[in-house]
């Protein structure tokens, strides 16, 4: 009777790691607010309170207590440009720890589908332009990152593994620049949007003119979190390969840092003065990646528009300034 | 502690390995010890180095000042297309477990083991040391070769994190006495000499895998093991050190096939079966860096190490891993 039962009812039960990160808090926004879940879905967003999952047996203990259909893997050691340069074996070790836990309890628990999240900053760092899908091993990443990076390239090899190993079907996606409410924005670590509206605000309040490290120069791809979420949820439910997807905006829509500052500054109404500071690095010029794969797979997905999106943070940062992570 | 009377002691990890057992050789039988050193070679029946408790128990145990990281789980190729996944974590783990139990026990010293075959597949000739991450490594090894160059990150990240002087070396095909001679997953030299007495023996063709023609850098393991010592006492770089007989050296299978039917008297016929892979058709390595640094180093001539090695082989037959 319990069997029969337990298969008609079989829930479809999702686990999501880093669920209180940028993309975990968007993923559970479309899912509980903007009706992203199907029926008969149970989405559970863990956070590092719930389980170290550096730690083996805390990450068997977790899977266990959820017994998880499904794995959007987000969960990672993370950190701004100043910490990666100086922490590379910690970020590499921790995250080659974490993705193995994780990657491996979803194995042995028969778990037949993984979604990882890589990262644009990833890539080689000599390379062509535009970057696509293919081109994530053809050379050594920046050298400012490389254990992370590293690590997380590793997770491309562990999926090809599992399947042709298991017949599992683990994959990974590819975001370039997220940005969107929950992000941390802490100036100096903070993801380069984030710390800018951040640093804009204070500038604003403070009446001091907004300082902006490097030239302004520097290219980026801004994809809004909400959008990611979207797109995660769809790599989950219809993405069939085990090779990545890089899930962006076109190339056409590559923004310059100092365009990025002059919306920001036009959305938060800052009048004030605006310094670009040079002799502070830039990261890299440009990254420009190739969202065609997801083109084809998907013609009519549409972007939030980036006044809209930029809105949308501000607001929430306005609005959530205490508990935003500053 | 005593300075005046503080003991160098070298671990060997992968002791009972090809490698583990020409440094233990060198050492024991040919002088390369020296006063005050105490060497130690373990293999898999004292600690499974996948687990990091055994592994932490065994550094306990012998203190080590220096360490030489040679265990790994190896394998031929068709083991390594069939479990991919497998060699990638097991390496992983075994890599890490040696490397951070030896940072956390202040061991400023170790040497591991990469190989030529991580590098990567579409290439220009000559590889050289800085070329490993510069693209996918071959197919068929894709686990293992990962999680080799990782040893190359973990090394630069224990120095700039914590100032280890922690290096790798990369030999090229290695053969000799104590390799695994199994027929379908020993290295081909190996192979090919045990499927060549064995046909020997029976009067039959000898069956040659692939078609004769990829082109290698045999390098024998006696002259690997004073290399491997060399470095360990000399060599101050963090990034890798190719370890190879010159790029002229490099032979075909077809020429090596031919030189070991002739050391071992094989008269039958020989067959070569290309409906079989031949992994990679050239691995042509640079061996400058090492020329730069030990111009005068004299490698044991083919024909000779060929010779020493089917000898081994014959003698120890029954002990021999086939």
């Amino acid at each position: 009777f319990y069997e029969s039962f337990r298969k008609k009812k079989s829930p479809v039960r999702i686990l999501v790691t880093g669920g209180s990160g940028l993309l975990g808090k968007a993923i559970e926004h479309v899912v509980t607010k903007q009706g992203g879940a199907r029926d008969g879905e149970e989405w559970i967003f863990l956070s590092s309170k719930d389980a170290n999952l550096t730690d083996l047996a805390q990450t068997r203990a977790i899977f266990e207590k959820h017994r998880p259909t499904h794995v959007i893997h987000l969960a990672a050691k993370v950190g701004g440009l100043y910490l990666h340069m100086k922490e590379n074996l910690q970020f590499w070790r921790d995250n080659i720890r974490i993705n193995d836990n994780v990657l491996h309890t979803a194995h042995e628990m028969n778990i037949n589908r993984v979604v990882s999240c890589l990262s644009s900053c990833i890539f080689p760092d000599k390379t062509t332009y535009p970057i696509d899908e293919t081109m994530i091993h053809n050379g050594p990443p920046h050298e400012s990152n490389y254990g992370y990076s590293y690590a997380k390239r590793m997770i491309d090899v562990q999926n090809r593994g599992y399947r042709s190993q298991y017949g599992r079907k683990y994959t990974a996606v590819i975001p370039t620049n997220v940005f969107g409410p929950y992000d941390n924005f802490n100036k100096e670590n903070g993801h380069v949007l984030s710390a800018l509206i951040n640093k804009t605000h204070t500038a604003k309040v403070e009446g001091s003119p907004l300082q902006v490290w490097g030239s302004g120069k520097p290219l980026r791809q801004f994809i809004y979190s909400l959008d990611i979420a979207r797109l995660i949820i769809w790599v989950l439910r219809e993405y069939e390969e085990v090779s990545p997807i890089i899930l962006s905006v076109g190339e056409d829509d590559e923004i310059s840092i100092k365009e990025a500052v002059e919306k920001i500054a036009e959305t938060l109404e800052f009048k004030g003065e605006i310094v670009y500071d040079t002799t502070k690095s830039d990261g890299q010029i440009k990254k420009t990646a190739s969202n065609a794969k997801l083109r084809s797979l998907l013609p009519d997905f549409e972007f939030t528009p980036f006044p809209q999106a930029l809105k949308e943070t501000c607001d929430w940062f306005l609005n959530n300034y205490d508990i935003a992570r500053r």
